[in-house]
């Protein structure tokens, strides 16, 4: 129920007074409101100036203050008698009138060109009056003939066809109304709908509403409902934000009203009806207009309102726990006062914002009455659920279509190929992915998905022997190695000072794949160095490449990438130094297998650096004699000894098949090397360049058990580098405790367990001092 | 004091005034309008009307009775004409009393009949009785005008002998003496001859169309035939004319009927009736060029402004229309509006070939349905179909031109008004009577749910025809599927176990509504199938097909197609069998009477008779 009051502003004061059902007032003239007392007279106020501008009058007797209108006979357009009410649609001008035993709507053509102000009757409509109901006899016959109610109803989509036609009515719109295109449809039939014709409702003192489609050939006056009691009021109200009215409401005197509205959910049949709600607010209705939600009556005693909306319907229900099917009085809300009172004639002028509405009450006064602003929520207008289904099945089937269309030609293929291309590309990022994981975390050799060994090996081959190197590569990742990955194999000399071009001696190999299936190995040989001209040690890194290029074809690229052609992703697989003790050819015929490697220290260049060089000081100082000047005088032989220890050899030595340096060194099997060690055995060999080299490890016993190995041959060239490569095997395994080291600080870990981790590496390097020799 | 001649001059003159007022305002009458010439012809009866009252305020006497009996006659023509009959009336049984008392004799009378045969016996050879024979005059135009022609037979020897004497009477009289006479006696608004004369064709007329109707076209004939040869306006000959047609039309005789109303056009060229009725007898002898050609004219002339109408009663004040009411003739006389005449026409040329024609008429047809001028008013009982059933009609014409296009647009309408309102199950039971109504689900204004179904299912059927038209197969098995599932919406209740078809006399509606349902559901099933032939898709085309011939057993289209797939499917044998039933199958389905967008579509895949003859020889040589 509304709180507060309504402002009554009263604007002006009519010579008349008493209670009369024909008191009209009449908006929509720019600011003039017009009102027609049902007598003789009609008053123009003008809402600017706040006054009675006019008077139009039909009698021509005293004069009064505001100027006078006359009408004379020629203004005469119809000479009928009791018209109860008309109404002008297009040029047709509409009167309903009672005669004899029959209501008649009679049509009469408004003249457009021609000077004649005579209207041209052109048909007419009877509908027999039927014997008044009870209660409305009674009173029929004490007071005068009741008027009747004319409307004009639209289909929601004629506004939209025909915009001037629309703005042309819109000054005399009062009594035109907008319905919404399936209750006009289901109210008034498909024919009206689809001829778009309006439809002239009327309500007759009789109680019925009858309807009549006015551009329908062959169409009669029908009868829509029975209110069974004097019509007052004919209206539509609930206008959706596309301007249809969605609610055609009809009020009688007795205060009994019906609203007709669309029911969507339907009833037995699915589809929508037109539902009929009839309820009974306090009455008798004098008066009444409508806004966009509401309808507003005055009883006389007081001026109510009653919301119309759609939300105001679905609170009211759910506070009653009732179903909404159950259309009875209770689906129609109570109105709430608003506590004006003696209102004979309402109207709504249409303004925007708060609402107005203009009165005139039963002294004679036209008073502006405002309403003290309520909730405003519009209900949401939504497609039809039937229409927006079968939008969505005609979108559905022509996606279907259009899918089948293109699948089969062309475009097929294209997709094909793009998803094809897709899936490459993801595998290319899923790899690199995973081979940038493993730089980053440091995996363990024999666990990463893909990797790679290699093996060197001599070969004779047209009296000439050469050493070629096996590179294996083992993909144990969940991806196929497919067209566009490219095994690319670098191989360069470590010291390139011997050459003078530098760069230019490094030797690119690349061997592309086709279809390396997970847990597939891919073995490729290449050619390092004929005997003799090799400049070893030399590096050997070796790298996934993945190129766009070869996957999008090359003509595609050049069309479309053009800066795409040399992109390609590279990934570093592993890297690995050819050094002499790989390139040595054994030539005792018991060790079929190939030479050992011996740990010797090195000359390393890194952070612990100092840590580790004090100690090679140290250690050179005892155990490296020094290879040249120790070797020298004996008959002409350089030689080079490295001594290590033995524990340290089994150690480092005993966990190497799961050691990661084993993978990477993989050219020496570590247990020969052992035994060899142990043998004290004596191994001639060949280096690469064809120097004949003799590698004696024995074992000698100092202090503890240590190895020493000793290189000699006649070519210091062969000597220097042996003592290297076997000097690097040994920095590699300091690189590994190194490793763990750093590996302790470059991890977060808790610095707990940093400090034990740095205390089990210094234990180590205390326990074994010959680490490094 | 020499007052009563004076008073009687002054009378006589205001009467003279009157008269020669109300002349010139009806010789100017061509041009003013309708409402014009009512509102004098008001004024002038209600000044008669005074004029009558001052010289009746007197008792009657002698001298003053010749004024008095012109008064009266001028103040009834104008009461006639303004169809106040009743007041007419009145005043002549008031006249006639007072002519009795002047007489001397007294009228213990209320019969009419009794009251004139007195009065006209009593004034005798008097100077009185031309007077009362026009004052019967119009008595007589009453009685027609009221349509009791019972009373003008009744007084059949007074009207003849009346006719004698006002028509020759004054032609015998010389022309100096009828001068004399005239210049004392009154003037009168409406010359008695003329009123006679126009008194006589009418009745001949009003009876003609009385007898006929009665079924007594002979002697109607003859009657009508004689009436012919009176002295009248070109429209009234032209009725007897017309209304002789129709008798002979009526006793069988087509030929001589066409030859009566040609002269009733030749007569009278405005006689549309004519040209309606001579189109009715085309359609009778099956001569379709000639109908539809009688069908444009018509059309034609109905849409002629009626600017000319005024002539037929603009110089007298009664027009024959007034006289001509009763509801026979205005039946014999009626001619439908130019909207049906224009579907008609429509409709035929459509279905006599003359396609293109037919699609301009349906355009026309629909644009007129759609202009603001368009009202409501011509309520006869509308032979227009249904707005739906236009569009449908109109989307067909335009398909059978190869415009599927416009035809979709028409079809899109259709489903767009409707298919919000087809409810999702309906039930189409056997009619019983009375309760039928209600089941049926009739909404609010009595629209049926079921026509709204099948317009909507006809829309798409249509459409479905119109992407065969154009080959697009997806689109069309898309179209046919949608139809096929607004018809299985439909639920048939049998009541009494009655074939799938009803005999025709079961009830007509829902008859047409269950025929109309499965020859849709026939030719949806058959034509979707016969699209998925198209498509390759055969085994979903042989069940298409073979539904289809379930559902409407008659339609060769069907059968000659699933002899086909079957054909295609290696099943060659049962497909010959197909082929031959189809081809024992005689069907006289009556084409003219179906819908026309229920009509086999007359584009698409079509199959060759003699060829699949050949095949079955072939089949049955190896």
């Amino acid at each position: 129920v509304m709180e507060g009051r309504c402002a009554v502003e009263t604007w002006a004061q009519f010579g008349f007074s008493g209670r009369s059902y024909k008191v009209k007032i009449l908006c929509g003239f720019g600011t003039d409101v017009l009102i027609c007392t049902g007598t003789e007279e009609i008053y123009v106020f003008s809402k600017r100036e706040r006054k009675i501008t006019a008077s139009i009058r039909f009698t021509s007797d005293a004069s009064s203050s505001p100027a006078e209108l006359k009408i004379s006979q020629e203004c005469l357009v119809v000479g009928a008698d009791e018209v109860s009410s008309l109404l002008l649609v297009g040029s047709v001008l509409l009167t309903l009138c009672q005669r004899d035993a029959s209501w008649l709507l009679t049509l009469y053509k408004t003249p457009k060109q021609t000077a004649s102000t005579s209207h041209e009757e052109f048909g007419s409509f009877h509908l027999p009056v039927v014997s008044a109901v009870d209660c409305g006899a009674a009173e029929s016959n004490r007071g005068p003939r009741k008027g009747s109610v004319l409307i004009c109803i639209h289909s929601g989509d004629v506004e939209a066809s025909s915009p001037s036609n629309a703005s042309a009515e819109s000054t005399v719109a009062q009594d035109h109304f907008h319905l919404e295109p399936l209750l006009f449809k289901l109210l008034f039939g498909v024919e009206a709908a689809l001829a778009k014709s309006p439809v002239i409702l009327c309500g007759l003192p009789d109680g019925r509403l009858c309807f009549l489609p006015l551009r329908l050939p062959g169409s009669r006056l029908r009868v829509l409902h029975s209110l069974e009691q004097p019509v007052c009021f004919v209206g539509a109200s609930v206008v959706t934000e596309t301007g249809h009215a969605q609610c055609l409401v009809a009020a009688g005197e007795q205060g009994r009203v019906v609203l007709i509205k669309t029911d969507k959910a339907g009833s037995e049949g699915g589809s929508a009806m037109a539902a009929f709600t009839e309820g009974c607010v306090p009455g008798p209705v004098w008066c009444g207009c409508m806004d966009k939600s509401c309808f507003y009556y005055s009883t006389g005693a007081d001026l109510l309102r009653l919301d119309l909306s759609e939300g105001s319907f679905a609170r009211e229900s759910k506070e009653r726990g009732e179903e909404t099917s159950g259309m009875t009085a209770a689906a129609l809300q109570s109105p709430s006062s608003l506590n004006v009172c003696r209102v004979i004639a309402l109207a709504e002028p249409a303004c925007t914002g708060d609402v107005q509405l203009l009165g005139v009450s039963a002294r004679g006064q036209l008073q502006r009455i405002c309403l003290p602003a309520g909730r405003v929520d519009e209900g949401s207008s939504k497609l039809p659920s039937t229409q927006v289904s079968r939008s969505v099945r005609d979108l559905l089937s022509a996606i279907g279509d259009v899918c089948e269309r293109y699948a089969s030609s062309v475009l097929k293929t294209v997709i094909k190929s793009k998803n094809q291309f897709l899936r490459l590309l993801n595998h290319a990022v899923s790899v690199s992915f995973l081979l940038m994981a493993d730089t980053t975390t440091d995996l363990p050799i024999k666990e990463k998905p893909i990797r790679c060994h290699f093996e060197t090996s001599w070969s004779r081959l047209l009296q000439k022997d050469s050493l070629s190197l096996v590179c294996f590569l083992h993909n144990s990742s969940p991806f196929v190695l497919e067209r566009g990955w490219t095994l690319s194999i670098t191989v360069s000399p470590l010291s390139y000072s011997s050459s003078p071009a530098g760069e230019s001696s490094s030797t690119n190999f690349s061997f592309p794949f086709h279809d390396l299936r997970p847990g597939q190995t891919f073995e490729a040989s290449l050619p390092i160095a004929a005997a003799g001209d090799a400049s070893f040690p030399m590096t050997v890194s070796c790298s996934l490449i993945f190129s766009l290029s070869s996957l999008l074809g090359e003509e595609e690229v050049a069309a479309s990438f053009a800066g795409l052609q040399s992109s390609c992703i590279s990934l570093p697989l592993s890297t690995l130094t050819v050094d002499w003790l790989h390139a040595l050819q054994l030539n005792s015929p018991t060790a079929a297998h190939k030479m050992a490697t011996v740990q010797p220290s090195s000359a390393a260049a890194d952070s612990i650096q100092t840590f580790l060089s004090s100690r090679q000081l140290r250690c050179s100082g005892r155990t490296n004699k020094g290879g040249e000047s120790a070797a020298k005088p004996e008959s002409e032989k350089y030689s080079a000894s490295v001594w290590v220890s033995s524990e340290i050899v089994r150690d480092t030595l005993k966990p190497k098949k799961s050691s990661n340096l084993d993978a990477k060194e993989s050219i020496r099997d570590p247990e020969d090397l052992y035994k060899i060690a142990l043998s004290t055995s004596v191994a001639h060999a060949r280096g690469p360049n064809g120097a004949a080299m003799k590698l004696t490890v024995k074992e000698v016993n100092h202090k503890e058990a240590t190895i020493e190995v000793q290189i000699e041959s006649s070519s210091l060239a062969a000597v220097c580098g042996l003592h290297h490569a076997v000097l690097r095997r040994i920095q590699i395994k300091a690189r590994l405790c190194f490793f763990q080291i750093s590996g302790a600080f470059g991890e977060v870990v808790s610095t707990v367990q940093r400090d034990r981790l740095l205390l089990s590496v210094y234990q180590e390097l205390r326990r074994n001092p010959l680490l490094i020799v | 004091m020499y007052q009563p001649p004076s008073l009687l001059e002054k009378w006589s003159q205001e009467n003279n005034e009157l008269v020669n007022k109300c002349k010139q305002q009806e010789a100017g009458g061509g041009a003013v309008s309708r409402d014009h010439r009512q509102s004098s012809l008001r004024w002038c009866s209600s000044e008669f009307h005074k004029l009558l009252r001052k010289i009746q305020g007197i008792p009657p006497h002698v001298d003053h009775s010749q004024l008095e009996l012109a008064v009266v006659y001028n103040t009834c023509v104008c009461f006639t004409a303004q169809s106040q009959f009743s007041e007419a009336e009145l005043l002549l049984k008031e006249a006639t009393e007072r002519v009795l008392q002047v007489t001397g004799n007294n009228a213990d009378t209320s019969d009419p009949l009794v009251l004139w045969r007195a009065g006209l016996k009593s004034a005798g050879n008097t100077a009185l009785h031309p007077h009362v024979l026009y004052l019967l005059c119009l008595q007589w135009a009453l009685w027609l005008a009221k349509c009791q022609l019972e009373n003008i037979g009744e007084l059949q020897e007074q009207m003849s002998s009346l006719c004698e004497i006002v028509c020759d009477g004054v032609g015998d009289c010389s022309p100096s003496e009828a001068k004399g006479r005239l210049s004392k006696s009154p003037l009168l608004v409406m010359e008695p001859k003329r009123l006679t004369e126009l008194l006589q064709i009418c009745t001949s007329i009003a009876q003609g169309a009385e007898k006929l109707n009665e079924g007594r076209s002979s002697e109607a004939l003859s009657d009508l035939q004689a009436a012919s040869a009176l002295p009248a306006t070109r429209a009234l000959v032209a009725y007897t004319h017309l209304l002789s047609g129709s008798c002979l039309a009526h006793m069988n005789r087509p030929q001589m009927a066409l030859q009566c109303y040609k002269r009733a056009l030749e007569t009278d060229s405005r006689c549309v009736c004519a040209l309606y009725r001579s189109m009715l007898i085309y359609r009778q002898l099956g001569n379709t060029q000639a109908e539809i050609q009688a069908l444009r004219l018509l059309h034609s002339t109905l849409m002629l402004p009626p600017a000319t109408e005024p002539v037929l009663g603009g110089i007298q004040p009664l027009s024959p229309s007034l006289l001509l009411s009763s509801q026979s003739l205005s039946r014999l006389l009626s001619v439908p509006s130019a909207l049906s005449v224009l579907y008609s026409l429509a409709l035929k040329c459509v279905l006599s070939g003359r396609v293109t024609e037919g699609v301009e008429h349906y355009l026309d047809l629909l644009a007129a349905l759609h202009s603001e001028d368009q009202h409501a008013v011509d309520a006869e009982v509308s032979v227009l179909p249904r707005m739906l059933e236009l569009y449908l009609e109109a989307g067909t014409a335009l398909l059978f031109t190869r415009r599927p296009a416009d035809c979709m647009a028409f079809c899109n309408e259709v489903i767009s008004t409707t298919l919000e309102l087809v409810p999702e199950k309906v039930v189409l039971e056997e009619p019983e009577e009375g309760i039928g109504g209600d089941a049926r689900g009739l909404s609010v204004e009595g629209e049926d749910k079921v026509a709204m179904l099948l317009w909507a299912a006809a829309a798409y059927l249509l459409q479905g025809h119109c992407h065969t038209h154009l080959k697009d197969w997806k689109q069309a098995v898309t179209h046919y599927t949608r139809c096929i599932n607004l018809l299985v919406k439909v639920h048939l209740k049998n009541r009494d176990f009655q074939p799938q078809i009803p005999a025709a006399d079961v009830n007509v509606k829902h008859g047409k509504d269950l025929c109309t349902l499965q020859r849709m559901k026939g030719l949806s099933l058959a034509w979707r199938g016969i699209s998925f032939t198209q498509m390759d898709q055969l085994r979903e085309a042989l069940r298409d097909l073979q539904l289809s011939l379930q559902a409407f057993p008659d339609y060769t289209g069907a059968g000659l197609w699933c002899g086909e797939v079957l054909w295609r499917l290696g099943r060659k044998h049962e497909a010959a069998a197909c082929w031959e039933k189809t081809w024992s199958l005689t069907t006289q389905t009556s084409v003219e009477k179906l819908p026309l967008y229920l009509q086999d579509p007359q584009s698409g895949p079509l199959l060759d008779s003699v060829e699949l003859r050949l095949r079955i020889q072939e089949l049955g040589l190896t």
